[in-house]
């Protein structure tokens, strides 16, 4: 954002507009201001301003003497203020910055995309988006997505100022537009060695002449383009194997079928809870209990009990006298734990390090953990001393593990539905025990399922997983936080507890998790791809879906995957066979499948059973990614 | 339509977890502070046009993650970085003496002329101070690089901090793209060393925005 310093001309003006940036909980205070079109002299914005002021202020928490000191703050005219949590007011987005918006379903929400990969959501209080859209019409040229009719693509204009610039700059000693487009052409037919060749070209031009930046925007601009023209159909059976041997893919002749709809149901109720118990409240039939959570989730007043199963604090088969001496067992034992850090001197810790490391880190964590969560809001907030107090623990459970960024994220909403210490503590040792390879040092757990998300976006998808290779993305390190706390950045409150007992329940496959990735990865697929996102964003466009992925939907979709994969399981290669939990074959599946594929050990699957070029030296590169990434890299320096 | 900048630099902000890298940013991006913020988990990046000598430079400014273990996932984006500030928390001393930890971090994954500048963040706690700024300024003397004290909640130098690094970059780029402009004079020929694909002059990453 920048601060002009002229004075702004409007030319259209729509009020009741509650706009969100991304990154906001939805608890933040909302408040509705008017969205504008205003022209300056550097370009046309967006411009959306407050109306109201925001209900609540956290400013007294600010200590006096800071707010003495401000010498160097930059100077900003009063009238835009700050929100509650001291953010600057007025948004201003250059509509050159525009490159896409979608109007979601409803019809009063508009997704503006900046080419940078930043989102805002537009919500429209009075009107739909629609209206807001076609006043958009006397500013920008933007045209209808083929793929996707409530996305609107923006036409830059260097789309049609490109071959001019070109030509003005007098970048080439050939005509600089033909030889631009013959590459485009040519690295269609032949994109490796058409690369390669105008990769030397352009180098030895750019390091002759001063480049400026339209022209260096815009050849990234074509190279980015003529890599998605013409994109192979999704069946994969009619890629090219060319197109394969540059990104390294052995090629995975697998069609999957239609993918069926999957209804989600109700949550699991009291009723049929209690119908599930014995006389002696044991829990009868665990299995079609867990076949209703997993189809509609739990109702809320009754997460509290069933989690405790879910997180095998109380195993199903426990009576109700066993369930009462279990929980006094463990209360002892957490308290026993406890006290082996509470009673911790001064004098102790200066000589044990790693304990102090372990503290530290809590320490920082606990203070940022879910801090706009009614619950952990304030200071002095006893819920944080308990999040502390079970973090501590858990070290002490634990030591070897420790602490790791992100665990008090999963502890968080445990003990914000159990409001108990002992309890909460025994449900997160069973999250963690579900999970706890993400927070190994090595991360391997972390590399593993990275890789297995790529191979199941291959197989499902092979046209994003081209895309993405090609824009240096099929390490899918952008799915990093997705996968190291199980969505809990990306879903409100409310949601991240149905995600989560959804995944407990294990069904319907071994890694649901990794189809829920796909699921998402499939809505975003056409934003991805026609807003020609790069590395840079992607990640900050994946980063940005932050509390606006649709929980149900999207589960929906990802059960519906599951079944295209059953569908043809004998036909799925090894790979993929082990990751949903099936038994892998041991043969060569498939007539034309490259042999890796058959010769693959399973459990140490780490490569994703494709030869590795890794060089072990804690390389982030991985398996064959490394193929396009060093493509990338040709480009990237281009 | 005008072009929106004349020099898009990449910069990265590394250091222990807790330090305050994301409050810097924060308050360089939006001028703000605010005490409810969340930890990094992965990286993430945001975007700051500013004016240095009539040129719009475009910062792209990436914030990582700060503890040890996610390491591997966050030196990928160390990748085309231009600058990196180095950011210890002056109330820690744990997290001073790592920074030489983060500077070998650097030397193994970015190119090696990336411009470097050490901050002592959080220097508004006067009462809980375990380092002192000489002992910030002679590390920095002995890597011979920058070195600031900040603050993100009273907004201390960090603007400064943020304008000297890219000022530094732009003019190590402009002093790049003039030897290599004069071929004969400076041995800009010698730039387009056979490595050219793997290791280019740093000012070509610039278009890593592909
Ligand atoms: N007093 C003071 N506190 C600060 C300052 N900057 C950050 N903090 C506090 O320090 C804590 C950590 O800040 P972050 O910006 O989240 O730290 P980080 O370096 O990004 O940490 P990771 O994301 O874990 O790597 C927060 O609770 C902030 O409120 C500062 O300048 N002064
Ligand atoms: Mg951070």
């Amino acid at each position: 954002m920048f601060e002009p310093t002229e004075q702004g001309k409007d030319i259209s003006i729509h009020s009741g507009v509650v706009l969100r940036g991304a990154n906001t909980r939805e608890d933040d205070v909302h408040s509705t201001g008017t969205l504008s079109i205003v022209e300056y002299t550097f370009g046309k914005c967006l411009e959306w301003k407050p109306t109201e002021v925001s209900v609540v202020s956290e400013s007294q928490d600010q200590d006096p003497e800071w707010s003495l000191v401000n010498t160097h703050t930059r100077t900003r005219t009063v009238s835009e203020g700050t929100d509650s949590l001291g953010r600057s007011r007025t948004v201003r987005i250059l509509l050159c910055d525009l490159k896409s918006f979608r109007i979601n379903r409803s019809g009063q929400q508009l997704t503006l995309m900046l080419k940078d990969g930043t989102n805002y959501v537009v919500y429209f209080q009075l009107f739909n988006a629609d209206s807001f859209v076609s006043s958009l019409k006397g500013f920008l040229k933007f045209i209808k997505s083929r793929k996707d009719r409530n996305m609107y693509i923006v036409m830059e204009a260097e789309d049609s100022v490109l071959e001019k610039s070109f030509a003005e700059l007098d970048l080439f000693q050939e005509n600089a537009s033909d030889y631009v487009w013959k590459f485009v052409k040519n690295l269609h037919d032949r994109p490796y060695e058409t690369t390669m060749e105008a990769c030397s070209k352009l180098t030895d031009i750019l390091l002759h002449k001063e480049p400026t930046r339209p022209v260096e925007e815009a050849v990234a601009d074509l190279l980015n383009r003529s890599l998605t023209l013409d994109i192979p159909q999704p069946t994969i059976l009619n890629v090219a194997g060319e197109e394969y041997e540059v990104i390294g893919e052995p090629g995975v002749s697998v069609v999957l079928p239609p993918r069926p709809p999957c209804p989600r149901g109700a949550p699991l109720t009291q009723e049929q809870w209690e119908r599930c118990k014995d006389t002696d409240g044991r829990i009868t039939n665990s299995e079609a209990l867990k076949e209703m959570i997993f189809r509609g989730g739990i109702s809320p007043t009754l997460r509290y009990e069933v989690w405790k199963y879910l997180l095998n604090y109380y195993p199903w088969e426990a009576t109700n006298a066993e369930r009462i001496e279990l929980k006094n067992k463990k209360t002892e034992e957490y308290f026993a734990m406890k006290l082996q850090w509470k009673t911790m001197t001064p004098e102790q810790e200066t000589r044990f390090s790693d304990f102090r490391d372990r503290k530290s880190l809590i320490e920082k964590d606990v203070n940022r953990t879910d801090r706009t969560h009614p619950y952990y809001h304030g200071d002095n907030n006893d819920h944080l001393v308990q999040l502390y107090d079970i973090l501590m623990t858990y070290v002490m459970y634990n030591f070897d593990l420790g602490y790791v960024q992100g665990m008090s994220d999963l502890l968080s909403p445990i003990l914000c539905l159990m409001d108990s210490e002992v309890e909460a503590f025994w449900c997160f040792v069973g999250f963690m025990n579900k999970v706890s390879t993400n927070f190994e040092m090595d991360q391997e757990g972390m590399k593993l399922q990275l890789s297995q998300l790529h191979s199941l976006v291959v197989l499902t998808d092979p046209q994003l997983a081209q895309y993405l290779d090609r824009h240096e993305s099929g390490n899918m390190f952008f799915c990093f936080r997705w996968l190291l706390v199980l969505f809990k950045r990306e879903f409100n409150a409310n949601d991240i507890l149905m995600l989560w007992e959804i995944l407990w329940t294990d069904l319907p496959c071994k890694n649901f998790l990794l189809l829920v990735c796909v699921a998402v990865l499939d809505t975003e697929k056409n934003v991805l791809m026609e807003n020609r996102y790069g590395f840079t964003e992607i990640l900050k466009h994946i980063n940005d879906l932050s509390l606006r992925i649709e929980l149900p939907w999207t589960l929906s979709k990802a059960e519906g995957i599951y079944h295209q994969l059953m569908a043809v399981a004998g036909l799925l290669p090894d790979h993929i066979r082990v990751i949903i939990g099936l038994e892998p074959q041991l043969k060569t599946a498939i007539i034309d499948s490259e042999e890796e594929n058959a010769t693959a050990e399973p459990q140490l699957d780490v490569n994703d059973s494709r030869p590795s070029h890794s060089t072990g030296s804690g390389n982030v590169i991985f398996g064959n990614n490394e193929v396009s990434f060093e493509r990338g890299i040709n480009l990237s320096y281009m | 339509m005008a072009k929106t900048y004349d020099y898009l630099f990449k910069l990265l902000l590394i250091g222990d977890s807790g330090v305050g890298k994301t409050c810097v940013l924060f308050r360089f991006s939006e001028d703000a502070f605010n005490t409810t913020f969340i930890s990094t988990i992965g990286i993430d990046f945001k975007i700051r046009t500013i004016d240095l000598d009539n040129k719009k430079v475009k910062l792209q400014i990436w914030d990582t993650a700060g503890q040890e273990r996610f390491r591997t996932i966050t030196t990928a984006y160390y990748r085309g970085a231009m600058g990196i500030m180095l950011v210890y928390d002056v109330n820690n001393e744990r997290s001073f003496e790592n920074i030489k930890n983060w500077i070998r971090n650097i030397e193994e994954n970015a190119s090696a002329d990336v411009e470097k500048m050490l901050l002592g963040n959080k220097c508004d706690l006067a009462d809980r101070r375990q380092v002192s700024k000489q002992r910030g300024e002679q590390l920095a003397v002995e890597y011979g690089i920058k070195f600031m004290e900040t603050s993100a909640k009273a907004s201390i130098n960090v603007e400064e901090a943020f304008y000297t690094l890219a000022r530094d970059i732009k003019a190590k780029t402009e002093k790049k793209l003039k030897e290599a402009s004069n071929p004969t004079k400076s041995g800009g020929h010698a730039l387009r060393a056979p490595e050219i694909s793997r290791k280019p002059p740093v000012w070509l990453a610039r278009c890593s925005i592909l």
